[in-house]
């Protein structure tokens, strides 16, 4: 019992937070794609090309340019800030496939999704020459700043703001949300549908893009294989979890980060296997998307006149 | 939802097309890397179906093909009753774990163990499936969702029973008991893991063809997955049709987890499925939903995987991921189709045009 | 009053279906005036006003507003000319509030963001102003359909239009919420307003209008002052001249009651009555006709026989059997067939072949399965047959059914729904969409299965098909069936007057 109490401290909490960021910032992506009513299953390959393009961006920022002897930290920034705006154009690019030549996105995202896991580690080894794990000596991670976390955690808690206040207090959030629930209402008062679903899209590509760049310089400075490892799909059932409104998204994944981080210090504390903490969170939102289909079915019935 | 149709010459050349600008992008992205693309895929090749060696290449492939054939009857059975579950891989593992256990618990003769194991891995393989089933039908909870929390589930009860319970030897690999050698499946060739799973995998292709097109249940299933207003206009019970037939897709991915286990590995361990659920659904993709299509391209998906492995990584220092970057490039193209279809509509057309005007 | 709206030889034609949706239409409206726009289904009233609102654009002719050719490329383009538009269905997001739902598409924003008291105070005004009360802060889903309707119309005053188009809508409103949505049209037209509203409800459209505007087949027939015109005329106008009849009907010899409802009533999940106490029955060798402008319950009715709904209240049998909550299976095995209002998405698998198309309702009965083993042979005879029987040409059994005509695809529902040799056929719409020949050929099927002792319950907004195909009438208004006709009462006048509410 000892054991166990001796678990909760400040340490997990930090780690806690340190591992619900990048579910976060994926959750924020799902929730607004799924407020625009689009269905975005795209945010795990978007996560793992994030993580990607910011570590190798800051690599060659670093050997082939100045700022690896004069300021690598900075490099490193603007790898964040590239992956954040690759991000953005792959939401671009789905967008376009979708409302120009009418792309199954489901289909789309899982080829999608495979082939993000493939081509990164193909790249890794045929350019790198690393199997499973690649690094490199010049890669500074992201700095710690004043609170003791790095500025993409912070970037995280700022979006979760950002999104409440769009959707109460601005014209553009009464759009979106008209536009997924409502479509032929939306359009019927001149709203463009395609426009917004354009512009949630885009914002949840650079969102996961954002939460992968945290993966790869964030915390640690490597790349691994499938270094997403389900976090796109935890975002997923997170922005499910919070009914897609910003603060319940971000309570689920932090359920979901703390889950993980208690999981990890119980191996190193106790023999409680963490398997059955780590299991938790899928089976919960198993319950939940019943209990919101559930709910959603009842209420599609009152509107067929 | 895609639903695929028959073998109509249109559809045929969709994954035809697809198969083409995949490799034509393969091509540039070898390129890129220095190496000849040419020399890449004649290595691709030979390690894939080459019959040179002590044991040929292709008879490895056809073994290496025995769980995506029935990881693609899985998915097939999915997609022609309309549910686009991507579970298999969850189906799998439990089918495995079911036949680790098993296999080490029970002892009775090999004649009725070995079928009573296939037996209960179905029956988990079943059960599984009807959890995205149920969700699906009686709820309306998106199956694609639902399948991905299922299979990290499963995943995860995995390395739980590897790490603890199940637990083998208390060294550094987590893995069960080695199953008694009386339960090993037959292989036709020594190390190339061909063998009896494979005929097997093939018997239960034809059985499929026969339910789906030859059975009243086979007619309703396909009627359910095409047009359900129109089933349920006819009186056909749309849920329980469906549940039925998500039934036997769970059972054919099951089966597919024991009999690599019994077959091929002889115990379950750490990472024991590696992503085979994903080649499932798209071997039934790829295949057109058609047993047939399902058998041909789940040959030649083990083919680049194994091909890729063999002749590219081993022989040519290009890293084996180039296998699966070809099979994702494929897939996208299938999801791309809308933007080329019209114009291989076109040109069928034309064709067709033609061939009249030269009958008259 | 001046003119504020002119239609000048407007023409539009729908290849799609082979519809001339409008025919040369002129006429205009006042400004200030109430308009009631009446006619029967595909009279061309909906096309007329989605012109107008900019919803279709018209092939030939022009549109004035106050006296100017204007073309509306979106309802945008019309809303911002003025004009606004109350659907049938409502564009209502459903958990925003009503203040929301006025403003969407026309925010009030302070400093960059929304100011809901702004838009909360607005939204009272107008609704004080015009005498529609409503709650703001009231969420819509909440609400009962009546509410919702002004919130849609407040909705159209808010972006400040002069005219209000409004399309059937005492449609969803209880009898009790009819009377004062009247008075607000009265009041609005009072304020300036003008006021344009499609409806078949003559009581009320004689009650409220100024002017009246009788259309037929696309075309204008009339339009005539309320005050000195009478429902028989109206009516008469919308139906129009006698109809030659082209069908050989011999005289019917009813047997036993096949089909009997008591009080059939189904309520939808939002409360609205579809069907309202129905209660016929309809003997072996006559047909039925279900007469009535569409939406007046005959889909809630022919739901509820077919086994699709369950009725709130009520029930019905079938040759004396309880089929109040029988499944599709077991109406179907009772000797229960329907030739659905929907061929394409209903009646028939697009992705299928005309063989298959022909299996369902049979794939477990021998011989065409045996031991639920489908007989390939049995099932391509058939097949073979039916195509010979109903001269289904172009067809074989492999075609794919979507390579069929339309007079060819329902000829295949009609093969396989009567092979079951039913005790009751129910057709819904069996001609929609067909070409003469094909037309001719269903009547005659209907007619020669009634001759051979089958209750036929035939459901069609065509009067010309009622008149020459029934043997009894039943009309249908409101849900309710407002009266029956037998043998000689069953005159277009007749059925006229029922269709719009009136007695006979």
């Amino acid at each position: 019992m000892h054991d166990i109490l001796s678990v909760l401290s400040l340490n997990l909490l930090m780690s806690t937070i340190r591992l619900t960021t990048p579910i976060l910032l994926a959750a924020l992506a799902a929730a607004l794609c799924n407020k625009a009513g689009v269905l975005n299953l795209a945010i795990e390959g978007e996560m793992l090309l994030g993580s990607f393009v910011a570590i190798v961006v800051t690599y060659c920022l670093n050997k082939y340019t100045p700022l690896g002897v004069v300021n690598p930290t900075l490099s490193t920034y603007l790898g964040v800030v590239v992956s954040i705006l690759f991000g953005g154009v792959l939401g671009v690019l789905m967008a376009w496939l979708h409302t120009k030549w009418g792309v199954d996105l489901v289909i789309f995202s899982i080829a999608f999704n495979m082939l993000a896991s493939e081509i990164t580690v193909f790249l890794m080894r045929a350019v790198f020459h690393q199997n499973g794990t690649w690094t490199d000596s010049s890669i500074v991670q992201l700095p710690t700043l004043a609170g003791g976390y790095n500025i993409i955690v912070y970037a995280s808690w700022i979006c979760v703001i950002f999104c409440m206040i769009l959707y109460r207090a601005t014209r553009f959030g009464r759009h979106l949300k008209a536009v997924g629930e409502a479509p032929e209402a939306a359009a019927s008062v001149g709203i463009s549908v395609r426009n917004v679903q354009y512009i949630a899209l885009i914002a949840g590509g650079a969102l996961s893009t954002l939460g992968g760049s945290f993966l790869s310089v964030g915390h640690l400075t490597l790349f691994t294989r499938d270094m997403a490892a389900g976090r796109g799909w935890l975002g997923n059932a997170a922005a499910l979890f919070g009914f897609n409104n910003p603060g319940g998204t971000f309570l689920a994944s932090l359920f979901f980060g703390f889950a993980d981080a208690l999981a990890l210090r119980l191996q190193n504390v106790t023999k409680i296997p963490p398997y059955m903490i780590q299991v938790m969170p899928y089976v919960l939102t198993l319950v939940i998307l019943g209990f919101v289909s559930w709910r959603a079915q009842k209420n599609a019935q009152k509107y067929q006149l | 939802m895609k639903k695929p149709k028959g073998t109509y010459i249109l559809h045929v050349l969709i994954p035809l097309i697809a198969i083409v600008l995949g490799v034509a992008v393969s091509f540039v992205l070898i390129a890129l890397t220095g190496i000849s693309p040419i020399a890449t895929f004649r290595e691709l090749w030979k390690g894939a179906f080459g019959m040179t060696g002590k044991v040929w290449p292709l008879w490895i492939t056809l073994g290496q093909s025995t769980p995506l054939i029935l990881t693609g009857l899985s998915a097939m059975c999915a997609f022609r009753v309309g549910v686009f579950c991507i579970a298999q891989e969850s189906q799998y593992v439990f089918g495995a774990i079911v036949a680790a256990w098993l296999g080490v618990a029970l002892s009775l003769p090999s004649w009725i163990l070995i079928p009573l194991v296939l037996l209960c891995s179905m029956a988990a393989g079943a059960l599984a499936a009807e959890i995205p089933a149920l969700l699906k039908v009686k709820l309306g909870v998106n199956e694609i969702i639902s399948s991905i929390m299922v299979n990290n589930i499963s995943t995860l009860v995995l390395e739980y029973l590897v790490a603890f319970p199940m637990r083998a030897d208390a060294g550094q690999k987590a893995q069960s008991a080695v199953l008694p050698q009386k339960l090993w499946l037959f292989q036709f060739i020594k190390g190339s893991r061909w063998g009896v799973s494979f005929v097997i995998a093939v018997l239960l292709a034809v059985g499929l063809y026969f339910l789906l097109w030859k059975t009243s249940f086979g007619y309703e299933v396909r009627m359910v997955g095409q047009s359900p207003r129109f089933s349920q206009y006819g009186g056909v019970s749309a849920g329980g049709v469906t549940l039925g037939m998500m039934a036997i897709s769970g059972a054919l991915a099951g089966l597919a987890g024991s009999m690599e286990v019994l077959g091929n590995y002889h115990r379950i361990m750490t990472g024991f499925s590696s992503g085979l659920g994903f080649d499932g659904l798209s071997v039934a993709m790829l295949g057109l939903s058609h047993p047939l299509g399902v058998f041909i391209v789940a040959i030649l998906l083990a083919g680049i995987r194994q091909g890729a492995q063999l002749g590219l990584q081993i022989n040519l220092q290009v890293p084996r991921e180039l296998g699966g970057v070809l099979i994702a490039l494929i897939i996208l193209f299938v999801a791309l189709e809308n933007i080329y279809k019209p114009h291989v509509e076109a040109w069928v057309k034309r064709l067709e045009g033609g061939k009249t005007k030269a009958a008259e | 009053m001046a003119e504020i709206i002119r239609f000048d030889k407007l023409s539009k034609y729908y290849a799609s279906t082979n519809v001339q949706a409008s025919n040369e239409v002129s006429f205009s409206i006042e400004q200030g005036e109430v308009h009631a726009i009446c006619g029967e289904n595909g009279a061309g009233k909906t096309t007329l006003m989605r012109m107008l609102f900019g919803m279709e654009t018209p092939d030939s002719g022009s549109l004035l507003l106050d006296g100017k050719p204007v073309s509306f490329a979106s309802p945008s383009d019309a809303i911002s000319a003025g004009i606004g538009m109350v659907h049938q269905h409502f564009m209502i997001v459903p958990s925003f509030s009503v203040s929301e739902n006025i403003m969407l598409g026309n925010e009030q924003v302070s400093h960059g963001f929304l100011d809901k008291q702004e838009e909360r105070n607005y939204v009272r005004d107008l609704s004080e102003r015009y005498g529609l009360p409503i709650d703001p802060d009231a969420i819509a889903s909440s609400l009962p359909v009546g509410l919702l309707q002004r919130v849609e119309i407040l909705k159209m005053l808010a972006k400040k239009v002069r005219i209000l188009i409004l399309d059937e809508p005492t449609a969803v409103l209880t009898p009790g919420e009819v009377g004062p949505f009247l008075h607000t049209l009265t009041g609005l037209a009072h304020d300036g307003y003008t006021i344009l509203f499609i409806s078949h409800k003559l009581q009320e459209v004689l009650t409220v209008a100024d002017r009246i505007t009788v259309m037929r087949k696309g075309q204008v027939i009339g339009t005539k002052p309320s005050r000195g015109t009478t429902m028989e005329e109206l009516a008469m106008m919308m139906v129009g001249r006698p109809v030659v009849l082209n069908i050989q009907k011999g005289p019917a010899h009813p047997g036993s009651v096949v089909l009997k409802t008591h009080d059939l009533t189904y309520r939808n999940s939002l409360g609205v009555t579809k069907l309202d106490h129905v209660s016929l029955s309809i003997r072996a060798g006559e047909v039925y006709g279900v007469a009535g402008v569409s939406g007046n319950g005959q889909e809630a009715l022919v739901n509820c026989l077919s086994g699709l709904n369950k009725p709130t209240e009520g029930s019905m049998e079938l040759e004396g059997q309880d089929l109040t909550n029988a499944s599709v299976r077991t109406r179907r095995n009772h000797g229960m067939a329907q030739v659905p209002e929907d061929r394409i998405h209903v009646g028939l698998n697009m992705d299928a072949s005309v063989e298959e198309n022909l299996l369902m309702g049979f794939e477990h009965r021998e011989p065409f399965s045996l031991h639920g083993i489908l007989q390939q042979r049995e099932m391509q005879e058939n097949a073979g047959r039916m195509i010979k029987a109903y001269a289904i040409f172009g067809a074989s059994a492999e075609s794919p059914v979507r390579m069929l005509s339309g007079g060819n695809m329902q000829k295949v529902v009609l093969a396989r729904e009567l092979s079951s040799k039913p005790r009751l056929l129910i057709v819904d719409q069996p001609t929609r969409g067909l070409d003469v020949g094909s037309i001719e050929f269903v009547h005659r099927m209907i007619l020669s299965q009634r001759d051979q002792g089958v209750a036929v319950l035939l459901v069609s907004v065509e009067l010309e098909e009622i008149l020459s195909l029934s043997d009894r009438v039943g009309v249908m208004y409101a849900g309710r069936l407002q009266g029956e006709l037998e043998g000689k009462q069953i005159t277009q006048e007749a059925i006229g007057m029922l269709m719009v509410g009136g007695s006979v």
